[in-house]
């Protein structure tokens, strides 16, 4: 049949899916009976009582990585490590079908069952999950001495309402792609402000080295929110003020910054007017078959810009903190995924004992070894280990330093379909102040 | 139904014990539809009515009965207006469109010629195709940079530069009308080609030999006979089309500036993203309420013509 009648449906794919994880709770609950079943025969034999008795279980949920190995390993190899917890992983979709991982969160939190006792969050919904009493407050587990060892962003993304809700895991964040031998025919330097940088690219596209100058991606989705985050924040400008209980996209930091955006197409037309439906892909393509200068986007564009496969940029590439405006800071929106523990487990404990191996340097370290995802954690960008087989992760401390938080507000979800719907009309219109104004009175609608 | 059924049932001597009364049987052959019926569709849609009456959200975890404030708010909310304009700008360009092609495609189908079950079968193929195919075809056909239509039009002479089409305010939804055009036309073409062939062989010969030409034998003989299908036919594809959702979806996600935002993409980003679950109800049964509208227009029409005619 016609698949555009799917459309009011297309929500029971996701309510599909929970059930989906519901029944495969299920059956990890029946496998859990059967384990049980199983170590009562063992007891009958005389094998094993004190174990099963004494291990707490507790459960893990989290959006499915891959990479040399799954998550599901890593809770093996805890499970292994010792012996009085027993953990089960739920495995919920992979990062890409983000809409869905959250509403399988949402389901299980909001039952206040406790299950999962565990789980790892995008970084965008941590004040929900916390205003809404699902996440476990951690400072009395953290306190200041433990929490110096992260990245200072990351542990401000995990702070809602003075509190830590969450552990920081595994992060990544926008940067600065740069082609270093177009760069060479134009200074060699890499610029470290915007409008450097608008000057260099057009010289690059005026003595036709390039297409491009620059690429970033323009259109009406959440990657929009995260470029705007971080040309904001690099004029000293801000979304929402600090108490979170109104906007200030309206002021001259912000304005001025959407205004640079725009610039871009429209008049010193450095970015293709392409980039207005662009998201992280489609700006991606025209970098690395060697069209572009400067690009803005994830970690992962690096791996594919070495790959003689798909790329024609091989080792002409390199990565740096996005410029800033005059007297502001380079910042780089935050992503990732961080830990929380659900504030109805029954075992708390154990819940922060797993917690705590999940983001101990050591099983970072190994995230970042076999999964390629960057640690929350400083110190490790210096290990040997690290640098020799993931040189390009090593390199981007700086980058992450910058890392900052996108809106913090339970509100999230509605913010950023305002911001996303604002942002884009400014940028289609030219209207910047009209726009933002509209835009900061809807949001203090709805965070005020 | 029940009422129906049980007049018989009384009129009848009734056999004491061996077998149940006539009514009886009826409403018990007929409980397992209306159960399956009841529980798939009456209960969605009165569960819906319920939560668009409250303020149930799944993140403040509220959920109490809070009248017509949703509906207040929907009346004066901006986002909803400009969706339901897209959707309804939508459905009418893209159903007139399929209707008009799909009827020239249907009159040459509808003629005797070599190859013509071939051509039949492969007519259907853009409609057998997943929409999310067909999305992701048409983004690469009118890619800004590298599609194949700025490449042609560019060319011909037609454009002196490439022309951004789903970025720009005023192409991004004429562009999402085009694809959903070559989908869905041979679907219409194929009710119609049905509706031809109904018309009678004998009033066409009997119009040729009062000498009336191809012209006239269409509009005074077939289009009057066709009516009834045609307007069936742009009812299923109205209601059809105001729900549409994998194509904006797919190709533009709403933007650019919600140029394409349509009220199945505006209610699965608030059901879904934002968790609003009384809100969000609220959209979809204005929805509802629209397609219902959109309905009974053309079942009015419909019913005034078959009067007509006889």
């Amino acid at each position: 049949m016609d698949e555009s009648r799917k459309g009011p449906r297309s929500g029971s794919k996701s309510i599909g899916h929970v059930t989906i994880a519901d029944r495969r709770q299920f059956l990890i609950g029946s496998a859990g009976l059967l384990g049980a079943a199983a170590f009562g025969a063992g007891t009958s034999l005389g094998i094993g009582r004190a174990r099963a008795q004494s291990r707490a279980e507790i459960s893990f949920a989290s959006a499915a990585f891959f990479g040399k190995e799954t998550f599901g390993d890593l809770i093996k190899a805890f499970n292994e490590s010792q012996d009085r917890i027993l953990v089960k992983n739920i495995e919920l979709p992979p990062p890409s079908s983000s809409t869905e991982v959250y509403q399988g969160l949402v389901q299980q939190l909001a039952r206040r069952t406790g299950t999962p006792d565990v789980f790892s969050q995008d970084v965008i919904w941590i004040a929900g999950f916390a205003a809404a009493g699902w996440a476990l407050p951690l400072d009395e587990y953290f306190p200041a001495d433990k929490r110096s060892a992260y990245f200072t962003g990351t542990l401000n993304a995990c702070t809602y309402g003075g509190k830590l809700t969450a552990l920081p895991w595994f992060m990544d964040s926008g940067m600065f792609y740069y082609r270093k031998d177009v760069l060479e025919k134009h200074g060699g330097k890499v610029p470290e402000t915007w409008t450097d940088m608008a000057t260099i690219a057009a010289a690059a596209q005026k003595a036709g080295d390039i297409d491009f100058g620059y690429l970033w991606q323009g259109k009406q989705a959440e990657v929009l929110v995260c470029d705007a985050v971080e040309i904001i924040t690099s004029n000293n400008g801000a979304i929402l003020a600090p108490d979170g209980k109104s906007s200030l996209i309206n002021q001259k930091g912000a304005v001025e910054a959407i205004q640079f955006l725009h610039d871009t197409i429209a008049t010193n037309k450095v970015s293709p007017q392409d980039v207005l439906s662009w998201d992280e892909e489609p700006s991606r393509q025209p970098f690395t078959s060697g069209k572009a200068m400067f690009m803005r986007n994830w970690s992962y564009v690096y791996p594919i810009a070495q790959d003689a496969k798909a790329s024609q940029v091989v080792d002409k590439v390199g990565v740096a903190p996005l410029p800033s405006f005059p007297g502001g800071k380079s910042s780089a929106c935050l992503g990732g995924y961080q830990l929380g523990v659900n504030a109805n487990s029954k075992q708390r404990e154990a819940a922060i004992e797993l917690l705590t191996w999940l983001s101990s340097t050591e099983t970072q370290h190994r995230i970042a070894l076999n999964f390629g995802l960057a640690p929350t954690r400083p110190a490790l960008f210096q290990d040997a280990q690290i640098k020799k087989e993931q040189p390009f992760m090593a390199s981007l401390e700086k980058v992450f330093t910058g890392a900052t938080a996108r809106p913090i507000t339970p509100e999230y979800a509605k913010v950023t379909l305002a911001l996303q719907s604002g942002i884009s009309k400014a940028l289609v219109s030219g209207n910047i102040q009209a726009e933002m104004d509209a835009t900061a009175a809807q949001i203090d609608k709805i965070v005020g | 139904m029940s009422a129906a059924a049980t007049i018989p049932g009384i009129g009848r001597p009734r056999r004491s014990g061996k077998a149940l009364p006539g009514a009886l049987w009826a409403l018990l052959l007929l409980t397992p539809a209306f159960v399956s019926l009841a529980s798939v569709s009456f209960y969605p849609i009165v569960n819906g009515l319920y939560l668009s009456l409250t303020n149930t959200s799944l993140i403040t975890q509220e959920q109490d009965f809070t009248g017509f404030s949703n509906y207040v708010e929907l009346w004066g909310d901006p986002q909803f207006w400009n969706a339901w304009w897209h959707t309804m700008w939508f459905t009418a360009a893209s159903t007139v469109l399929e209707t008009v092609i799909g009827l020239g495609m249907a009159l040459i189908l509808c003629e005797a010629f070599k190859g013509r079950g071939l051509v039949r079968a492969a007519m259907l193929v853009p409609w057998a195709m997943p929409t999310v195919v067909t999305s992701k075809m048409f983004g690469w056909l009118f890619d800004g940079q590298n599609g194949i239509v700025n490449y042609i039009l560019l060319h011909a002479g037609l454009i002196d530069q490439n022309i951004n089409w789903y970025g720009s305010t005023d192409t991004a939804m004429i562009t999402i009308i085009i694809a959903d055009v070559w989908k869905t036309t041979p679907f219409m073409a194929l009710l119609l080609l049905t509706g031809l062939q109904t018309v009678p062989n004998s009033l066409i010969e009997a119009a040729r030999m009062d000498g009336a030409k191809g012209w006239i034998t269409f509009w005074y003989i077939r289009l009057p006979l066709l009516m009834p299908t045609l307007l069936i036919a742009g009812l299923f594809r109205a209601l059809d089309a105001f729900r549409v959702f994998d194509l904006v979806y797919v190709l533009t996600g709403g933007g650019p500036a919600d140029s394409t935002e349509t009220l199945s993409t505006l209610s699965y980003k608030v059901l879904f993203s934002t968790l609003q679950f009384g809100y969000g109800s609220a959209v979809s049964t204005a929805m509802f309420v629209t397609e219902g509208i959109i309905a009974l227009v053309f079942c009015l029409y419909l019913i005034r013509q078959i009067r007509r005619a006889q």
